[in-house]
């Protein structure tokens, strides 16, 4: 084949943050048949084993049990990143040794390059010297590189850890070339040795080191302004509240996110490629998924806000729905709600108190206190689920919110679903425009979708001709 | 009585016009009017949910009043001139739709087609169809008069038992952007009106707004939002009486009327003549096992109903919490279940033997009582007796299934009842609700 251009599969990847040394294996999540409205089953894939001496696939095995933890340890989820060439009869193929030799190179041929960042106290204070910046390479042997974030305001020589990457060195039996981002564990990083904001010298619990120095930078202690050049919502980063004030702690994680990019120089062609990739918090829910994900986001900066008409299916709502309740089963909906908490009244963090906080509308609870309870929601989303299995076109479109009605303060509007929670833009959540075009495309169908076997009576030739 | 016959009324209507909703649609209507016939289901069906917001309406104006609650239908003789027609289970036709129209119409209606209208709804209802706004007036006056029924006679204090719209609405009303889009284009979302009830005026003003919604009062133009039941299925008669009779008959399912799960007659024949309606005996064993499904969860849905409305103890009288939650999302549940079986009711013939045939649809039965037990730990027994009776159902039909969304929703209903089961028998061991995924280890 004749290399015409790179990719890199997948061309994002989200790590997940652990502290054990062993990242989690494989799995596939799937609807459980004989428990359909129940957890998602995890079923153990194929994983592969690294030699940390060489930095070679030394196994591929299918684990016998799952394990989120290693003693008391978190695994981190540590994505690979494989290099795919298009061939110039425009077919996406793995890149392995075999078709580096057939153009006279070899995997030493392959540069890869990393920079992550965690820019979440520059995107606050806007002083440049309070980016975190991590890079390596090109790197074309195979020993693992650290991701050691660097910050202009930190105490000299101090670094944080972002995690490393490590170019797996191919050999016959797993031949493609591949780079492996393994990200940090899961630390807190801090700007004072005693606690923030307590009196007296109490050393603070939450640090792994402390590493910014407060002389230089000013995120200890550091309130946001809560206006335009503020994050929405704002003063979302740990605070010590000081009257109307919310005080930074100085605190930093290990999260970063960042882009991977592979050269590769096949006769006078420079070829390149980039992906990206992320680390964040381990997925305590690995069974359940939000009801509006990244997935989400992208598919729709992918194709539009609209589906086209052949690309709507029951089954993608019965999804959306199947999300609905895993992401109702995660939540307290009684305290969500704004329902009094053992006799207090707007007690916890909530939509409703966030009416009343940003608006000034009068606090009152979201829905009906009497209806809120958790699992009497969990029964209701999941009859619409049973449904939906059945084939029944969904009839609750016209309840969807959407996107321009984030800020619906009636309430008929804050009553809409998704309910009880807030989207990215400080205000009610809503489902994509493509998730809600998809519902209401396919509510538009009849009511309950053919089934051939289930019409015993149709005469054969005019239901077949009909159904595809 | 009065009240209590209207309270049948909208019971009855809201289950005739779900019946006639269903027949909607299948596979042999034209490609031209599947989008018109579509549109027509869900304005009925839109009517339906209304027509449930009258029920519970109605039941709070009870409550008020002190007096019982009925989830009857045609429990007083016929001949008391206030029901509008005799219950009956039909698929859409122009008369049967008729009648509809002519119900729900002000008695001085006499537009064309008000003459052909009240021709076709007299031959389908065999009887003089009687306009429910003339109830809802009767009731009206008499409500209105203190020397007949005192101040002191509506009692505020029940508030807590009545039902709301912000429990029973959904979502279901007009916002500040006026009335929205439904599910299908051209029918707009349902306007559900649950109003509760503290004194004489606002028994009036509820009673004013449920006659309203029905045939329409004040300036009914549809530009301003919300059009009366009325208007609603005049509109869908005048679409339909358009089409030639050949289509008018594709529009829907060939369903039986008035089907039922019982053989009555006594000749031995499937059909009967009960009065002067025709009840048809579902046949077909596999629909005859979904139907019995149906009247499970059809009794489930008004026990639930009934059950919510009940103080959960004497001790919580006044504001009955978590569990009456539980309650009205079953109800709901419900729903969705009898929406399920119904469609698929729809798509089984009637006689095995006659697979071309007329086809069943949901039997509606009514229990065999709505009383429920007077203390509320045998009223979650009776619920878990129910629970429990579907699952001999769900799987005597199993046998009788063949189609994967069947089975995919039978094993779905059931599971979903074995959480709720699970719920039951907590309440009943009177251990503390768990939320969230508390191990109770």
């Amino acid at each position: 084949m004749t290399i015409r251009e790179l990719r890199i599969l997948p061309p994002l990847a989200i790590a997940r943050l652990g502290a054990s040394d062993l990242p989690v294996d494989n799995y596939e999540v799937e609807v459980d048949t004989t428990d359909p409205l129940g957890y998602r089953r995890l079923r153990p894939a194929e994983t592969f084993q690294i030699d940390d001496h060489s930095g070679e696939i030394k196994a591929s095995y299918v684990p016998t049990v799952l394990r989120f933890m290693d003693n008391d340890k978190v695994r981190p989820v540590a994505p690979f990143l494989e290099v795919w060439a298009l061939s110039g009869r425009g077919q996406l193929e793995p890149l392995t040794v075999e078709v580096l030799r057939s153009h006279r190179l070899s995997p030493a041929d392959v540069k890869w390059r990393v920079h992550v960042a965690n820019y979440k106290v520059y995107r606050r204070t806007g002083n440049l010297s309070d980016r975190l910046d991590a890079k390596v390479g090109p790197i074309s042997d195979h020993r693992p590189r650290e991701l050691s974030g660097k910050c202009p305001n930190f105490w000299s020589g101090k670094r944080l850890p972002l995690g490393w990457v490590r170019y797996i060195k191919p050999n016959t039996a797993f031949p493609a070339i591949r780079l492996r981002f393994t990200p940090a564990h899961g630390y807190v990083y801090g700007a004072s040795k005693a606690l923030p904001g307590r009196v007296g010298t109490r050393i603070d619990p939450n640090l792994k080191e402390v590493l910014y120095n407060a002389n230089k930078g000013r995120w200890l202690g550091f309130v946001e302004a809560g206006d335009t050049t503020s994050t929405n919502p704002p003063f979302i980063y740990a605070n010590n509240a000081v009257g109307d004030s919310f005080v930074s702690r100085g605190y930093m994680d290990d999260e970063c996110d960042g882009i991977v990019w592979v050269e590769l120089k096949v006769g006078r062609q420079l070829l390149s490629a980039y992906a990206r990739i992320g680390a964040g918090p381990p997925a305590y829910a690995p069974d359940s998924f939000p009801v509006r994900s990244v997935a989400d986001e992208l598919d729709q900066a992918m194709f539009g806000p609209l589906v086209r008409q052949g690309d709507s299916s029951l089954a993608a709502v019965e999804e959306i729905l199947r999300r609905a309740v895993e992401t109702v089963r995660l939540m307290n909906t009684t305290v969500m709600n704004g329902n009094p908490v053992n006799g207090l009244v707007n007690s916890a963090n909530t939509m409703a108190s966030q009416d009343t906080g940003d608006t000034s509308r009068y606090f009152e609870p979201i829905m009906s206190t009497s209806i809120v309870d958790n699992h009497a929601l969990i029964t209701l989303h999941q009859s619409v689920l049973t449904a939906l299995r059945a084939g029944s076109a969904p009839w609750f479109a016209d309840l969807l919110r959407n996107y321009d009605e984030v800020g619906d303060l009636s309430s008929k509007g804050r009553r809409k679903m998704p309910a009880l929670m807030r989207g990215a833009d400080g205000r009610y959540l809503a489902l994509t425009r493509r998730q809600v075009d998809l519902i209401r495309q396919v509510a538009r169908l009849p009511i309950l979708q053919g089934d051939p076997a289930i019409a015993l009576t149709e005469t054969k030739a005019h239901s077949r001709g009909k159904r595809k | 009585m009065l009240l209590h016959v209207a309270a049948e009324i909208e019971h009855s209507l809201m289950v005739e016009y779900l019946f006639s909703a269903y027949c909607f649609g299948g596979p042999q209507v034209p490609s031209s009017l599947r989008k018109a016939v579509r549109r027509w289901q869900e304005i009925i069906l839109g009517v339906a949910k209304e027509e449930m917001g009258h029920l519970m309406t109605v039941q709070n104006v009870l409550t008020a009043l002190g007096a019982p609650l009925n989830l009857n239908r045609e429990n007083y003789p016929w001949d008391i001139g206030l029901y509008p027609f005799p219950f009956a289970l039909e698929r859409p036709t122009l008369d049967s739709i008729a009648k509809y129209v002519l119900a729900e119409s002000a008695p001085t209606w006499s537009d064309p087609p008000a003459g052909e209208i009240k021709r076709r709804a007299g031959a389908s209802a065999h009887a003089v169809v009687n306009h429910v706004g003339a109830l809802y007036e009767l009731i009206i006056a008499i409500l209105g008069r203190p020397d007949l029924i005192a101040d002191s006679a509506f009692q505020a204090r029940t508030l807590p038992l009545q039902s709301s719209w912000d429990t029973w609405g959904r979502g279901y009303t007009q916002g500040q952007r006026g009335q929205e889009s439904g599910n299908v284009p051209g029918a707009l979302s349902p306007e559900l009106i649950v109003l509760r009830v503290i004194s004489r005026d606002s028994a009036l003003f509820a009673l004013r707004q449920v006659g309203e919604q029905g045939e329409g009062a004040g300036d009914p133009s549809p530009a301003v939002g919300e059009e009366s039941h009325f208007r609603r299925f005049l509109t869908i008669w005048t679409e339909m009486r358009q089409l030639s009779a050949a289509d008018q008959r594709l529009v829907s399912q060939p369903v039986a009327e008035n089907p039922c799960t019982s053989r009555m007659a006594d000749d031995g024949s499937d059909r009967y003549v009960q009065g002067k309606q025709t009840k048809n005996w579902i046949a077909n064993p596999a629909a005859l096992a979904w139907a019995h499904l149906f009247n499970l969860r059809y009794r489930m849905l008004l026990v639930n109903l009934i059950h919510s409305m009940r103080p959960v103890s004497p001790q919580r009288d006044a504001t009955p919490v978590v569990d009456r939650g539980i309650l009205i999302n079953r109800t709901f549940a419900e729903m969705y279940n009898l929406r399920v079986i119904a469609s698929t009711l729809v798509q089984l013939p009637l006689d095995a033997a006659n697979p071309r045939g007329l086809r069943a649809g949901a039997p509606f039965e009514m229990p065999y009582t709505l009383d429920i037990p007077q203390r509320e730990s045998d009223r979650w027994l009776l619920q878990r007796d129910l629970l429990q009776a579907s699952r001999f159902t769900i799987n005597d039909l199993r046998s009788q299934v063949s189609s994967s969304n069947g089975l995919r929703f039978l094993a779905a209903l059931e599971s979903s009842d074995q959480l709720a089961a699970q719920r039951v028998d907590a309440i009943l061991s009177d251990r503390p609700v768990m939320t969230l995924d508390e191990d109770p280890r």
